[in-house]
């Protein structure tokens, strides 16, 4: 027989590497008397995005197109700090540095084209990789030009900046503390699945998720990491086990150790709620490991609310599922 | 020994050994990085390429078993001016994140239009089911497809007119 079940899970999750350690992101941004202008970071875009949305970033202060902007990423001869890819940071420690080093590249902007225009700064326009009087739109430097200028006074049209948010430890005792962590990201999420009791295997019918994220930077994105995180979860969830025996993994592959493919992931049907209450990069929160976190027990709870049994060991395979069911029969019979 | 093939249209003869796979070939002899190597089993899908018209995985093939054979990389689909309908739709539809697994997901896709021009969402998932994709969860890689279908057939109509 096939039942069905829905289950709900709510998180909380507080990102970056909180409790005191000295989390920091450093970035720096360049324009140069020719080509693009080069965003320089070390942080590292492990397909979760981070990299375009660096662009947008510095794009949307420095107003131009994504497109005049470059990335050196990940180069130690030119970059500083990012920290890792990880705890769900980068968007907000990252993203803030190099927004932060963006509005030093527009003040300077606004320094140099005052200097060349011969006005104070308010009379002038910086967009779309000009600087001009407001009076007189022809008459313009560009960004570029404006670099000569600042070469030629031995400066570079440079600016670098850090991002380092205070945070505290907790308390040993209690748990508590003022600023454990920067922000906190909230998620519900609803998994709808269907359960066959002859042969034990879940059929994951539709994942629905509301996602508290501040800001989508770039929606699309943001649906791609909730879509890619929750199928984590649900591998987690339903497949992903790795079996060590004296400390030798069994199954190092793909054929034992099973992931989702796309016979097994469900539709996606995603919510951003954009509620800004944290201080990251036009009000964006990190989202990486809350969309991963949910899943797993929203799971467990449509299962259980299909077949009625509580499973406390995961992934929740149709063996084990087989065997409660049968037991569950023997106990009722 | 040496093997003469065609690539990506191009007919190219090549020294190589017995044990070469063909993977090597084309990402060490010939350059063409586009082609990934996941697993090296067989199991991932990230190194597959068209082999005389067939999806294969060029991890478990040796390179003389490609003698005479006609082979398709990602680097024969669509070029950096004029993308392929897959490719853009791809784009599009948000269906790339970290693009590991993109260029054995993109052929697949191109062989799946192929052989059904017109697929339900059952056939896409089906024909997709052999390359693996730890970044996104499929959901845009299958709206990217729909929308190649469709582009497709947009542009078959124009042609008829
Ligand atoms: S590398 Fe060939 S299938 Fe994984
Ligand atoms: S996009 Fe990263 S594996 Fe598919």
């Amino acid at each position: 027989m096939k039942k069905r079940g829905r289950g709900i899970a709510t998180i909380m999750f507080g990102f970056g590497y909180g409790e005191g350690f000295p989390d920091h992101s450093i970035a720096a941004i360049e324009i140069k008397e020719q080509g693009p202008i080069l965003v320089k970071t070390a942080a590292a875009d492990v397909g979760q995005g981070v990299l375009t949305v660096l662009t947008q970033i510095a794009a949307e202060v420095l107003r131009v197109a994504p497109d005049r902007i470059v990335l050196s990423a990940g180069d130690t001869a030119l970059t500083k700090n990012a920290g890792s890819t990880s705890a769900t940071r980068q968007t907000y420690f990252t993203g803030s540095a190099v927004q932060k080093a963006a509005e030093g590249v527009l003040a300077l902007l606004y320094h140099y084209g005052s200097l060349a225009l011969h006005c104070n700064h308010p009379e002038l326009v910086v967009k779309d990789g000009r600087v001009y009087r407001y009076d007189r739109p022809d008459h313009f430097m560009s960004y570029q030009e404006l670099a000569r200028l600042a070469h030629e006074k031995g400066e570079l049209l440079q600016a670098e900046a850090s991002f380092f948010p205070r945070t505290d430890a907790p308390d040993p005792e209690t748990g508590q503390g003022e600023r454990v962590y920067v922000a906190y990201t909230f998620m519900t999420q609803i998994a709808e699945v269907e359960v066959d009791t002859a042969t034990g295997l879940v059929e994951v019918l539709r994942f629905d998720t509301a996602l508290d994220l501040g800001k989508a930077l770039n929606p699309q994105a943001v649906e791609g990491q909730i879509e890619g995180g929750t199928v984590m979860g649900m591998g987690m969830a339903l497949m992903e086990e790795q079996v060590i025996k004296a400390g030798i993994t069994l199954n190092p592959d793909l054929t034992g150790y099973l992931i989702p493919t796309a016979l097994d992931c469900p539709p996606f049907y995603s919510r951003l709620v954009e509620n800004k209450d944290a201080a990251g990069p036009f009000g964006a929160k990190g989202i990486g490991e809350p969309v991963t976190i949910g899943a797993t027990p929203a799971l467990a709870n449509a299962i259980y609310a299909a077949i009625g049994i509580r499973f406390f060991e995961l992934p929740i395979t149709p063996d084990k599922i087989i065997k409660a069911l049968r037991q569950e029969q023997g106990t009722n019979g | 020994m040496q093997i003469r093939l065609t690539v990506n249209g191009e007919e190219r003869v090549v020294e190589t050994t017995a044990t070469t796979r063909l993977l090597d070939l084309l990402r060490t002899d010939l350059k063409l990085t586009g082609t990934k190597e996941g697993c090296g089993k067989g199991e991932c899908g990230a190194c597959t390429v068209l082999l005389n018209g067939q999806l294969v995985a060029s991890c478990l093939l040796l390179a003389p078993q490609a003698d005479r054979a006609e082979i398709i990389t990602i680097e024969g689909i669509g070029s950096a001016e004029g993308l392929d309908p897959i490719q853009e739709s791809y784009l599009e539809a948000g269906a790339v994140q970290c693009g590991f697994c993109t260029p054995g997901m993109i052929l697949a896709s191109k062989k799946l239009l192929e052989e059904n021009p017109r697929p339900t969402v059952e056939e896409i998932r089906r024909g997709l089911s052999g390359n693996l994709c730890r970044c996104t969860g499929y959901h845009k890689i299958i709206a990217a497809v729909r929308l190649s279908a469709q582009k497709m057939a947009d542009k078959g109509e124009g042609k008829d007119e």
